[in-house]
């Protein structure tokens, strides 16, 4: 679905952040990225979720070439997107609701469509009853999952969430990482930044590993537990 | 809760709330030239009219039988002259008042050797040629002095043109420095909005929808800015009309708008809007092409 070929990238004329990066998302698929910090994740992500063109090398995004996509066409590609951020990045000025239905609108989709959709959701992520609360008078933990909510209400095919579970608590972390488990298993490809190694070590899924970057595949998937 | 346009954008109108009020003082001043410009050409146009239709004959000499002798020659020439609609000899009471400023007041049997002043009314339907009808003056009564007041015309035309050409500098200067104003304000808001415009484009928003948010925003700042300096502008223009009506007639009760240019005044703030939102507009959209 999602293919990196001998990717690099680097910022101006500064030295290159990845180099020859080469993985592929397939469709469904589960993947926590790792690395020390200033290893190019973040640089990573944003090619991931079209912030970024890369310098050099073949990116091609559900079978289209990203070199040859017009801008015109990335509003459509991103909204196959959908992202979390650990800083949460909402509007403040908006509600709960309202910064859950930003893409539906943003679709074009009509009020009525967009009412049951974002509050189907946000039942979904337990904010039934802070639908219109603002940002600000929101925990860590619920401002995650409305930037959650956001992310998928347009059931995105990737799912990328950087560093999701930085700002909240453990317990929250693990209700945060179930819901990643849940979309994934209803076909959201999903690739999570983390540098918690409870959470990698707790979800059998494979680790793509950024050091300097080069990226490697730590962890290989194990299938002993499918059909459980 | 929702509009047609999806306005992302927090208020900041500590950044942007001083922006109308920039906007409402060159308003105020492209209206103020725009009113001058057009009362200026007003009032020429009245006065050149006014002037046209009237021109003076001096009759200059030290004696007074002969004065009075080429004076009742150029009367009867006048008179007899095809376009001339009345030639009237002005009073020596009248003279004595013109030249008063100048001379102080003094009593008519001065001595003083004055012109005989003739106003000529012409009718304003014949074609009188001044030239011909100065020398035939000449030929009956050799001290006359035609003034048609063309020379002295002229000399306003020129200035008043000078004073246009001003004036509509001055608007062309505020209407560029009130776009360049825009532009420095768009670029700073789309500075300080550049997290929510991103966010906006990875959640699939086109350039369409974001230049929307930005559009109603300036135009609500055009429309605010419009109303404060029209608002301003009428209020000083009256004043101004209500102060020069009070001198009476001439070129200063001119420079009073007259109800066509005010209403046309009152069309500016939808101007202002229309300039703000589109320079917005252009702003927002070149620099999000920059954008991936």
């Amino acid at each position: 679905m999602i293919t990196f070929e001998n990717v690099g990238m680097r910022y101006g004329m500064g030295t290159e952040i990845l180099q020859d990066v080469s993985f592929s998302l397939e469709k469904g698929s589960f993947h926590f990225l790792t690395g020390p910090s200033g290893a190019g994740k973040t640089t990573l992500l944003k090619l991931l979720y079209l912030a970024h063109r890369p310098s050099r090398g073949l990116v091609n995004f559900f079978g289209k070439d990203l070199a040859t996509l017009h801008r015109s066409e990335l509003p459509r590609m991103r909204r196959r997107i959908g992202v979390v951020f650990q800083d949460f990045r909402l509007f403040d000025h908006l509600t709960a609701f309202e910064n859950v239905a930003l893409p539906l609108r943003i679709k074009g989709a009509k009020k009525i469509q967009v009412a049951d959709h974002v509050e189907e959701l946000l039942s979904w992520v337990g904010l039934e009853d802070r639908m219109h609360a603002k940002p600000a008078t929101l925990s860590g933990g619920e401002k995650q999952r409305v930037a959650i909510a956001r992310a998928v209400i347009n059931k995105p095919d990737l799912l990328v969430a950087d560093e999701p579970t930085g700002n909240v608590d453990p317990e929250m972390s693990r209700r945060l990482m179930h819901l990643f488990v849940e979309l994934n298993k209803i076909g959201t490809t999903t690739v999570v930044a983390t540098h918690d190694a409870e959470l990698v070590n707790a979800i059998n899924a494979p680790v793509l590993s950024l050091d300097k970057g080069k990226l490697s595949l730590t962890r290989a998937p194990d299938h002993s537990d499918e059909g459980q | 809760m929702w509009g047609r346009t999806l306005q992302f954008l927090p208020n900041s109108k500590d950044r942007e709330g001083l922006l109308p009020w920039v906007i409402g003082v060159m308003l105020f001043l492209c209206a103020l030239s725009v009113a001058s410009a057009v009362a200026i050409g007003t009032g020429v146009e009245r006065w050149s009219r006014d002037l046209a239709s009237n021109v003076t004959v001096q009759v200059i000499v030290a004696d007074a039988d002969e004065r009075s002798r080429q004076t009742d020659a150029a009367l009867t020439l006048l008179r007899a002259t095809p376009g001339v609609e009345h030639a009237t000899l002005l009073a020596s009471a009248d003279v004595m008042a013109l030249v008063s400023p100048w001379l102080g007041d003094m009593p008519i049997d001065a001595g003083l050797p004055l012109p005989n002043l003739i106003d000529v009314a012409l009718d304003g339907s014949t074609q009188i040629n001044m030239q011909a009808l100065d020398e035939r003056l000449k030929a009956t009564a050799p001290a006359a002095r035609l003034d048609d007041h063309q020379a002295w015309l002229a000399q306003i035309l020129e200035l008043a043109t000078v004073l246009q050409l001003v004036l509509t500098a001055v608007v062309a200067m505020v209407i560029l420095s009130t776009v360049a104003i825009v532009i420095f304000g768009c670029r700073a808001g789309l500075a300080t909005h550049a997290e929510p415009i991103a966010i906006m484009h990875l959640m699939g928003a086109e350039d369409s929808v974001i230049c929307r948010a930005f559009d109603l925003r300036y135009l609500a700042h055009g429309i605010k800015g419009g109303i404060f300096g029209i608002g301003f502008a009428v209020i000083t223009l009256w004043t101004v009309s209500s102060m020069a009506s009070d001198l009476g007639e001439g070129l200063v009760s001119s420079l009073a708008p007259e109800s066509s240019v005010s209403l046309w005044l009152l069309s500016l703030p939808l101007f202002a809007a229309i300039l703000t939102m589109s320079t917005a507009r252009l702003t927002v959209r070149s620099a999000l092409r920059d954008m991936m």
